[in-house]
């Protein structure tokens, strides 16, 4: 019975989300900036980018493809960006309900407060989840329309990625809005992260491009490295594709390098692995921390008067 | 009984909420709750329906502990708040069927309820909009369904029919006085209406987190309210006669008022100056005037 009160607060939750159409806009101001961006100047930077490192090799590739390379880049930004500003957003239903009172109301239901604390969780991750995967839909309907050479096993991955870095963000999330209880901190919150997030993982711009120092930063944060997974999935059909016309080994180091497909601490470079440990392992504290905040919360039951 | 609360005591911080109350809810009565804002009428509440937790006293409800497992009592329990906590953005069918899961209530068994309710409170011509979309007395017919959405013992009101309009308060009256002659619903209700608190069975006065008096509300007219000797002729007369005595007079366009402490009080005035009393009333003491003894304070004006 208490699953099926689960499931119900979860659709309750889903739903409060996507029938607030500020909120939901609020949570996509992350693509439509890399959106803008990408159609009004970056594409075409990019493609001068790959058109000079290539031409070092002497190497020419057709349109198409470093069509296809440059939305791929700005893909893997938009994917793993949004799976942390979405789900700030879409957590915002939790801080609502607090400040309505709605909270309130749920907790003269027979429904036990951990249970509540899951559903928040669990909604804000599908909602997340849906999010990314409509995003992700239109994008490879784009790189199809644009130049397609991303194998189905690195589709798969990126779906694994994006599971991943929903996660990731959904923890982040709960972990910083659990401190939150008014509507000016929320909406705070959401604009910074949804405005600032995108660079401090190098999402709008390639890490190459920073000062060391910020360079060294960035690296420091585990958000970086949900991009990284992200650039090595979406961009390595194209490098592959770039191989087989005869692009040298130092050619495709060159283009991964200069768009973070290569992410290196100090002279290391960063296998794939390490990412996923990297971020897997931030989600598991996050999860401890998170998982802590909930039992102490409802220990307390510190729950304000009634609105 | 159905509530038995003891030595009750809530602080926020150094601000002393609800201090050493006490009193007991009987089944199937209209308990009032008086006082005004801030005296600790929300907070005794929200600690009965386990919003809250208690610094002290004991609190039993349906005769279990709320410091024990409360999925019990919850499931019994209804409440309305003060400000509509309905999910703004959602239908009220869609709140009513998220509300309904929480206490097991699914699918056909959910469908037959809202049609009860929809009988009860008219839920069909708003349950597509959106609550943000409803007048405050639509929005209060749907507070009072999510309330009732489980079939509860015991109903608590925390000044339901605040901000409403006269009709639209009687409306709600009416539907909670079915209810109780129906179903032998308990209400417990905290309101700033008098007439309200008048019709109650029981009342308990809370000021500034204490209880300050209790009682049936004919007990405490009897024991706290002014009775009026409103009179119509000779009032020059009458109103040097009670000022000179130290009475309290009003003078008005065509009538002066002169308070008396109780209907005794107000006989023997009569008794002994009958040739002032050729057209006149006895009004006796209201609850606004037991309020006022109780506490030294206005509700209308708190």
């Amino acid at each position: 019975m208490e699953l099926k009160k689960l499931w119900a607060l979860v659709r309750r939750n889903m739903k409060c989300y996507f029938k607030d159409k500020f909120l939901f806009l609020v949570s996509l101001i992350t693509p439509m900036i890399l959106l803008v961006l990408f159609i009004t100047f970056l594409r075409s930077v990019y493609l001068d980018s790959f058109r000079d490192i290539l031409a070092k090799f002497g190497f020419t590739a057709p349109d198409k493809l470093l069509d296809g390379l440059a939305g791929s880049w700005l893909l893997s930004s938009v994917v793993s960006v949004c799976a942390v500003t979405v789900a700030i957003c879409s957590n915002a239903v939790m801080i609502q309900d607090k400040i309505e009172g709605s909270i309130n109301d749920l907790r003269t239901s027979p429904v036990r407060d951990t249970t509540l604390s899951v559903s928040y969780f669990i909604a804000n991750f599908l909602v997340t989840l849906i999010v990314m995967l409509a995003v992700i839909a239109v994008g490879f309907v784009y790189l199809a329309a644009v130049g397609w050479y991303i194998p189905f096993e690195d589709v798969l991955m990126i779906l694994l990625d994006t599971l991943c870095c929903v996660l990731f963000g959904t923890l982040l999330a709960g972990v910083i809005e659990s401190f939150i209880s008014t509507q000016g901190a929320i909406s705070a919150v959401s604009t910074l992260v949804s405005s600032l997030y995108g660079f401090i993982c190098g999402a709008y711009m390639p890490l190459s491009q920073f000062a060391n120092g910020v360079k060294d930063f960035i690296c420091v944060l585990p958000g970086t490295y949900s991009v990284g997974i992200m650039r090595k999935h979406f961009m390595g059909g194209y490098v592959d594709k770039l191989a087989e016309l005869g692009l040298p080994a130092e050619g495709q180091k060159a283009i991964l390098d200069g768009f973070d497909g290569n992410i290196y601490v100090g002279s290391v470079q960063m296998p794939l692995w390490s990412m996923y440990v990297i971020l897997l392992g931030t989600c598991a504290l996050l999860l401890v921390a998170y998982i802590t905040i909930v039992v102490v919360r409802n220990r307390k039951h510190t729950a304000k008067r009634a609105a | 009984m159905i509530i038995e609360i003891e030595n009750l005591r809530k602080t926020y911080k150094d601000v002393v909420a609800v201090d050493d109350l006490s009193f007991k809810v009987k089944e199937g009565e209209l308990f009032a709750f008086l006082g005004v804002n801030g005296a600790g009428k929300s907070t005794t509440i929200n600690i009965i329906s386990g919003i809250l937790k208690k610094d002290g006293g004991t609190v039993k409800v349906f005769g279990e502990d709320i410091d024990g497992k409360t999925e019990g009592i919850k499931s019994k329990l209804g409440m309305v708040f003060q400000n509509s906590v309905l999910d703004k953005r959602l239908s009220v069918y869609d709140n009513m069927k998220s509300r309904a899961a929480l206490y097991g209530i699914f699918g056909k068994d959910f469908n037959v309820r809202f049609d009860e309710l929809d009988g009860l409170l008219g839920l069909k011509d708003i349950m597509k909009r959106p609550v943000c979309k409803l007048s405050g007395g639509q929005r209060r017919r749907a507070d009072i369904a999510r309330a009732l959405i489980h079939k509860p013992e015991l109903l608590i009101l925390d000044e339901p029919t605040t901000g409403l309009d006269p009709q639209t308060r009687q409306a709600v009256w009416k539907v909670i006085d079915d209810l109780r002659k129906t179903r032998g619903l308990t209400v417990f209700l905290t309101t700033h209406y008098m007439e309200e608190a008048a019709v109650a069975d029981y009342v308990v006065i809370l000021d500034s987190g204490r209880k300050a008096a209790e009682g049936t509300p004919h007990d405490l007219k009897t024991a706290y309210a002014t009775d009026i000797i409103r009179i119509y002729s000779h009032l020059d007369e009458a109103e040097g006669l009670f000022s000179s005595n130290g009475a309290a007079v009003r003078r008005e366009r065509d009538h002066i008022d002169v308070c008396v402490k109780g209907t005794a009080a107000a006989t023997d005035f009569i008794v002994k100056n009958p040739d002032l009393f050729d057209d006149y009333e006895v009004l006796k003491g209201d609850m606004d005037s037991v309020f006022l003894s109780v506490t030294g304070k206005n509700i209308r004006e708190a």
